[in-house]
Formats: C-alpha cells, structure tokens, sequence
C-alpha cells in the first residue's frame, strides 16, 4: 500500500516545477480553451459559414483530441515523475533511509496520476461544458457519450502516465523516455493501427483499446469488445509498472 | 541528544566478516572484517579508489556483498535492512538533493520516507547545522559546503545512532571544515556512532577516535589513532654537514635499517629491535662525531598517521 506521506512528496516535487506544469495546462486546458474560443468567434461572425461551436459531433471530434492531448500530458508529467529521483542522485539517499525501494516507486506513480488525472480530467469536463453551453440548435451531447468521452480522456491520461514512469525506472532518462513515447503514442500507433494485416492483433495497441472505451471509430474491419480494451489498456499498465518496479528493485546505485 | 531507545544492545555499531564486493573480475572489496564501536568517530582512511565508499554502499544496502556477512546496529543485512537504516543517517560522496525544491522541502521529502517523527525534527536540524536563515532559499542557490551542511541536517531527521560521513568536509572552506569537526565530535558526544569516510589523513587524525585504513579493498589495519600511529617504524631525523657519508655511516650502526634523505635532514629508520631513544641517539652521534662528520640537530619523528598511512598502503607509482 502506497503510504501518504510518501506520495504528498511526490506530488511536491511535480508541483514545484512550476515549466513543467504550466505546459502541461496550457497542452491540454490551454489548446481546449483556445479552439473553443476561437470556433465561437467564428461562429458569432460569420454563422453562415461557420456552426456553432458547441453540439454532439463537435464534442465528439474535440475528445479525440483530448485524448491525444491526454496522453502527451501523461508522458511528460509521468516521464518526470518517474526520472526525478534518479536523475537527481537522490534517489540513492531515500533508498539509504531503509525505505521499501517498492513503495518509493507505488508513491511515484500514484503521485504522477494525482498530477496527472486531475488537469486531463477538467479538461473533459471543459470540453463537455463547452459543447453543450455552445450547442445552439444543435443536439447536445448525451450522459452516455459525455461519460465514455470522460473514461476516454482519464484512460488515455492513467495509462501513459503509468508506462512512462514505469518505463522511466528502467531508462533513469528523462529526455529519452519522452521522446520514445510520444513517439509510440502519436506517430507509431497510428501506423499500427492503419496496417491491416495485422488484423485483430491490432486490439493491442493501446489507443484502438483507449478508443474503444471512448466509444470512437475503431479500425475498419475490426470489433474490440469493451472488457477485452479494459484489459488491454490495464494490461499495458500492468507490465510497464512491473517492469519499472523490478528496475526500481534491482539498480544498484 | 541521541533518544534512548537503542535498536539492539550489541556494542558494535557495524560488524562486517569477510565482506567482499566483485566487478566481474575486479575485486573492490576483498574479506573485509570491521568492527566499529559504538559511541565513537571512527575513521575509514584510505586513498581514491580504495574501496571505502563500495563499502559504504553494501551497508546501506545500495549494492549487494558477493561475499561476507554484515551487520549494522546489531541487525544482519539484507534482513534486518529496514529496521537497522531506520536508526542511520548517511552522505554518500556528495549530497544530493532536488535543486527546485528549497532546503526545508528537500528535508520534508526524506522526513516523508522516515517514520512519522522525522517531519517534527526538520526545524531543529536546520538550526543545529546553521541553515535556518536559508532554509525557505531554492537549493539550486546553495554552495557546495551549504548541500554539505544540508546533508548533515537530513541525516539528522533519522535521530540517527550511526552516521555514515563519506568524505563530509569536501568542498567546506576552513571556517566549515572547523565547524564539521566540531559538529561530529559534537554528535558522538550525545552518544552517537560517526564512521566517517576520508582520505583527509589529518582530518582523520583530528576527529576520530578509531580508525580503519583500507587498501585495495582490504582492511590493512585498525585501531585507536594511537595504536595506529604506534605501529609505525620509529625515525630519527638529524641535519648535518656532508649528509651523502653520514646516510653511509648511519646504515651501519646495529638497530638502523636505512638512512635516507627526507626533506634536507637525514632520517635514520629503525628497526623493532633499536634501543630506546637516548641510547640509539647516542650511538648516532658518536659514530658521526668520531668520522669528523658536525652536527647540527637532532629530533626523533612525531609519528603521524599519515606516515603509518603511506607505509600500509599502496602507492599509486605502485599500481601502474
């Protein structure tokens, strides 16, 4: 069991680096808040041309990319979190306090997803408020769209925050760690998905099963039921924690 | 001062049998036995690469032996590992710390890894150390000798029974370097063990109360700092005219091994079995005085440790 303590110290070390944070805001609520804005003004100027920025497929489009905006999110905040400790040298010194090298990792991630969940998840919410508040006549977003949009967003934010400190612990690199996962999750999963013959394999890249959840398009020719995407993106979790926990376990420092 | 309840009652702050640490081939420690009281400064010497801070790193439980049994306030590690570091307070090479994070939260995220009483002793090992003025500054900001200090107050959050020191007064000008020493002898004062690491032969010499001195991964002797001293060969040094024919003179006198030059002066080396003082200085100079060879002074060695030190250990000319 992750203790308190230990994670409220995790949680500080992120919220001090105040960088950090503030792109993470301004990747994720920031980009929301200016589409929005912009698409509104569009609207009120032109309606003619442009609709109203709110309704149903507009939500549906900008989840998308929350989700997207979700994952980059994690990896940054989660690549930090995982590589802080090590690449500062103090991990060395808290594993000399006698502390389970274990539960110094658990607190990692739990602090990372306590960063992490929060930004990912007001920014659903926002995207939610706006579409419906900027709907005009069009239909508003239903309670089950709003909610698979939500567990979209908060799936694609735990998972990459997970692999990327699991990942972290293996790696002890920021730099590197970052630039391989946002790498994996924005231009090597697509790949993977649009590869056909790869057929029902494809249910394991982690952003058909983060889709899935959110109820979006899933790749052409290709059913993924909802437990097996649940399993799937718990899965990823899973091996990249018990990974990051090993490394974390056996690093002579 | 040090709360009483001890976590064992051994009066061995470490023990250490035949320890042994290997990189692939290389042997960085090798059969190491120690015995550290508990109670006191004790003093690991040895120079750059001797092994001293592989050591370190066995006991803290950062490595793991490949040979030897090791014990730490009276409990086996790797076992007892959490109970016995719970109790220790270390500085390994150099503090680290989280350089965006002030001096009081870098101390509150190592208090968050003690027991829960450690948060309630980051205030007063600021101010024991100096840095309660500072404490709210970013660390980024702090000399070297201040991470120092701040190392010290983080091991103090342990309300430790033993502290490990690995080479505490690098970096510390004289003014902190005086303060350290006062500090250490301070702590073993209230009952408490300090092995500190050094190759600062004379800060050793100052400080502690025992010492080990460690060479190419071997314990090559320990001791008080008197005993240690004390094992050295006796020297005699002597100034006088024509120091090339005296050296020759000298070396045949019975209970000399060798008469060599040493910073302008001739220093005779006895063997173990020289008489005392007043009789083998006496021969000296009457085997000088008879070959018309003046004398100017005469002065058996103050043996140092760091003389003891350089006849035990491996020179580095040796090593390539």
């Amino acid at each position: 069991m992750p203790d308190l303590q230990l994670i409220a110290a995790d949680i500080l070390k992120l919220r001090r680096r105040r960088g950090m944070l503030s792109l993470t805001l301004l990747g994720t609520l920031g980009i929301v808040a200016l589409v929005f804005a912009v698409t509104t003004i569009q609207h009120a100027t032109n309606p003619g041309k442009y609709g109203p920025a709110g309704g149903l497929e507009t939500y549906r489009d900008a989840i998308g990319v929350v989700g997207l905006l979700a994952l980059v999110a994690g990896v940054i905040v989660g690549g930090t979190a995982g590589t802080q400790d090590i690449e500062s040298g103090v991990f060395r010194d808290l594993a000399a306090t006698g502390r389970s090298r274990t539960a110094l990792f658990l607190s990692r991630v739990t602090g990372a997803l306590a960063v992490v969940l929060p930004i990912v998840g007001v920014t659903a919410i926002a995207t939610a408020a706006a579409s419906i508040a900027l709907k005009a006549d069009l239909p508003a977003p239903d309670t089950g769209t709003l909610i698979a949009g939500t567990a979209r967003v908060l799936a694609a934010g735990a998972l990459s925050t997970a692999v990327a400190v699991g990942i972290s612990a293996v790696v002890g690199s920021r730099g590197p760690v970052i630039g391989i996962l946002l790498a994996f999750f924005l231009g090597i999963s697509p790949l993977l998905q649009a590869i056909t013959f790869l057929g029902g394999s494809r249910q394991l890249v982690p952003e058909v099963a983060i889709d899935r959840i959110g109820d979006l398009s899933t790749p052409p020719g290709m059913h993924v039921a909802l437990g097996t995407a649940i399993a799937v993106v718990l899965g990823w979790i899973a091996v990249s924690l018990a990974a990051g926990a090993w490394r974390t376990k056996t690093r002579e420092i | 001062m040090l709360s009483t309840t001890h976590s064992d009652t051994t009066s061995l702050a470490v023990q250490t049998e035949g320890l042994g640490k290997r990189f692939g081939t290389r042997a960085a420690l090798d059969g190491v036995d120690l015995e550290v009281p508990r109670g006191v400064a004790f003093g690991f010497l040895g120079a750059n690469g001797a092994g001293k801070t592989t050591l370190i790193r066995l006991l803290l439980g950062l490595a793991e032996p490949t040979a030897g049994r090791m014990h730490v306030l009276g409990r086996e590690l790797p076992g007892g590992r959490a109970a016995a570091l719970a109790r220790v307070g270390a500085i390994i090479e150099e503090p680290r710390f989280h350089p965006h994070l002030t001096g009081r939260e870098n101390l509150g995220v190592f208090a968050a890894a003690r027991d829960a009483r450690a948060r309630a002793l980051i205030d007063g090992s600021l101010e024991r150390v100096g840095l309660a003025a500072r404490a709210d500054d970013r660390v980024k900001g702090y000399s070297l000798g201040m991470r120092q200090r701040l190392g010290v107050a983080r091991c103090l959050l342990a309300d430790p029974e033993l502290l490990i020191l690995d080479e505490p007064m690098n970096g510390l000008d004289p003014a902190g370097i005086l303060a350290m020493r006062g500090l250490i002898r301070e702590l073993v004062g209230e009952g408490r063990t300090v092995l500190l690491s050094s190759h600062l032969l004379d800060e050793v010499e100052k400080t502690c109360d025992l010492a080990a001195i460690v060479d190419l991964g071997r314990v090559v002797a320990q001791g008080t700092i008197g005993e240690l001293v004390r094992g050295g060969p006796r020297a005699i040094d002597i100034v006088c005219h024509n120091p090339v024919d005296a050296a020759r003179l000298l070396a045949a006198v019975p209970g000399v091994t060798r008469a060599t030059d040493h910073d302008g002066s001739l220093r005779v080396t006895l063997s173990p079995e020289a008489p005392v003082d007043r009789e083998i200085v006496t021969a000296l100079l009457r085997r000088l005085l008879d070959h018309g060879v003046a004398v100017e002074k005469v002065a058996p060695v103050a043996a140092s440790l760091e003389d003891r030190f350089l006849t035990m250990t491996t020179r580095l000319e040796d090593r390539l």
